[in-house]
């Protein structure tokens, strides 16, 4: 306390170089120091503030980018659902567009069948009505063709004469026009 | 509450103390000591050529195998470089600390590390006797060497007129110191012209008085402790000695970290006065 009082009082030529004195401050303890400060700021900056502020850095880049790519992840997600949901409502307008024209495809083709069916039948039934036609034809000429010879045994034996092809063919016109009457 | 009683101890048991000890030659003497003669090596020196050794020592321990999720040593630095950054963040802005983080970050730790080494029980009390019989420590605090301060402060001064003259211009920066701060026209103008211009010349002085400050103001507080504590040990029998001393130890500790985040506040916001505009192109 003394010698700070002491120090103020004290009538100096040179004040500054006093109070250094008084406080041991020189040029080589000071250049020393100053070294020493710049080492140590060298230290820091080198060993300690570079790496982690640069990892600091590295996390906050890594951060921001995950959320970018979480944000672009959601988008696409979105968009996938949005993509999946649009494919599924085509895929079910092009199943409804298909069965109806199965459906249509069927019904047709089943129309088609049934005329070929009514077709056949009725071709089966123009032969059958044909061929029954025929056999009637056939069956009455040979029915006339009999009648008339058992008409004309019937009538010879009856007669007892011998009927000429004139009287046969006379007698089987009126036996077969009373027949068919 | 818990602060009052030690700061109260303090403002009336230094002066008690200073009295016991009598002269200041007596206690820890104002200059650190030469360790050998002819090299510029003092005990103050010693000590922090110790703390740059620790920090490099962390520092290596903290990054040598750096991992995106960090762990031990690594976690802790980062949350101490990370802390540190915001802080300053919120008083240069992002601008500016991107670019003086370096500077600002490395007076905290190291006026801390300084500072907390020097209560290390043995720096100050192991050492050789002087001629006046009294010891002269081995190591003594960083921070408790004026050429140390004054290194730090001239150190930022140099910065300081870099800086301002970096991001404002020439024209700028005695624009900023000489310029009446305003919307004056005319007649109101040119009264207040040389008011600014008087305020410049006293911004001047206050500009020129800073590193001063910064100097002693730390060098004050280290020493003061330490001339404390080492008057208060002189106060009772030597196998007690620790005692008196002992609470102070615990409000030293604080001292240290407030010491240290005073000196980094203070010279951050002197750098954010002139280099208030600064970066705002940027943004």
């Amino acid at each position: 306390m003394t010698s700070l009082l002491a120090l103020v009082t004290e009538s100096s030529q040179n004040p500054v170089a006093e109070l250094c004195g008084k406080f041991g401050v020189n040029w080589p303890f000071f250049i020393a120091s100053c070294l020493n400060f710049v080492l140590v700021i060298w230290v820091l900056k080198k060993y300690a503030f570079g790496p982690i502020q640069q990892m600091l850095e590295q996390r906050r880049e890594r951060i921001a980018e995950g959320e970018n790519k979480l944000k672009l992840i959601e988008k696409q997600l979105a968009e996938s659902e949005q993509t999946t949901t649009a494919a599924i409502a085509k895929a079910s307008d092009e199943a409804v567009r298909m069965i109806n024209e199965a459906k249509l495809g069927a019904a047709a083709f089943s129309e088609q069948k049934a005329q070929e069916a009514i077709a056949q039948a009725q071709q089966i039934l123009v032969k059958a009505e044909a061929a029954a036609k025929a056999d009637r034809e056939r069956l009455s000429v040979e029915l006339k063709r009999e009648f008339g010879r058992l008409v004309a045994a019937t009538t010879a034996q009856a007669t007892g004469k011998i009927l000429t092809d004139d009287d046969q063919r006379r007698i089987n016109e009126t036996a077969l026009a009373k027949v068919e009457a | 509450m818990r602060f009052i009683f030690p700061t109260i101890a303090v403002f009336f048991l230094t002066p008690l103390a200073a009295l016991a000890g009598g002269e200041a030659e007596a206690g820890l003497p104002l200059p650190a000591a030469p360790l050998w003669s002819g090299l510029p090596i003092t005990n103050s020196m010693l000590m922090v050529w110790l703390a740059v050794g620790l920090i490099t020592l962390f520092c290596r321990a903290a990054t040598k195998q750096m991992a995106l999720v960090p762990a031990g040593f690594q976690n802790f630095a980062e949350w101490v470089v990370e802390s540190l950054y915001d802080f300053l963040s919120s008083i240069l802005g992002s601008y500016m600390v991107k670019k003086t983080f370096w500077f600002f970050g490395s007076i905290f730790l190291f006026i801390l590390v300084s500072n907390l080494l020097g209560l290390i029980p043995g720096v100050g009390t192991i050492g050789r006797y002087n001629e006046h019989g009294h010891i002269i420590g081995f190591l003594r605090g960083g921070n408790a060497d004026l050429n140390m301060t004054l290194a730090m402060a001239l150190i930022f001064a140099v910065m300081w007129f870099y800086w301002a003259l970096t991001e404002n211009g020439v024209k700028g920066f005695l624009a900023h110191i000489f310029a009446p701060k305003g919307d004056f026209h005319g007649l109101m103008l040119m009264f207040m012209v040389p008011i600014f211009l008087a305020v410049g010349v006293l911004e001047i002085i206050s500009i020129a008085i800073r590193p001063v400050a910064l100097t002693f103001r730390l060098f004050g507080n280290i020493y003061g402790g330490e001339q404390t504590m080492e008057k208060l040990m002189e106060l009772v029998p030597k196998s007690l000695a620790f005692l008196p001393a002992l609470p102070f130890y615990f409000m030293e500790l604080l001292v240290g970290f407030v010491q240290a985040l005073v000196f980094m506040l203070l010279t951050a916001v002197f750098l954010r006065l002139i280099c208030e505009h600064a970066g705002d192109e940027h943004h």
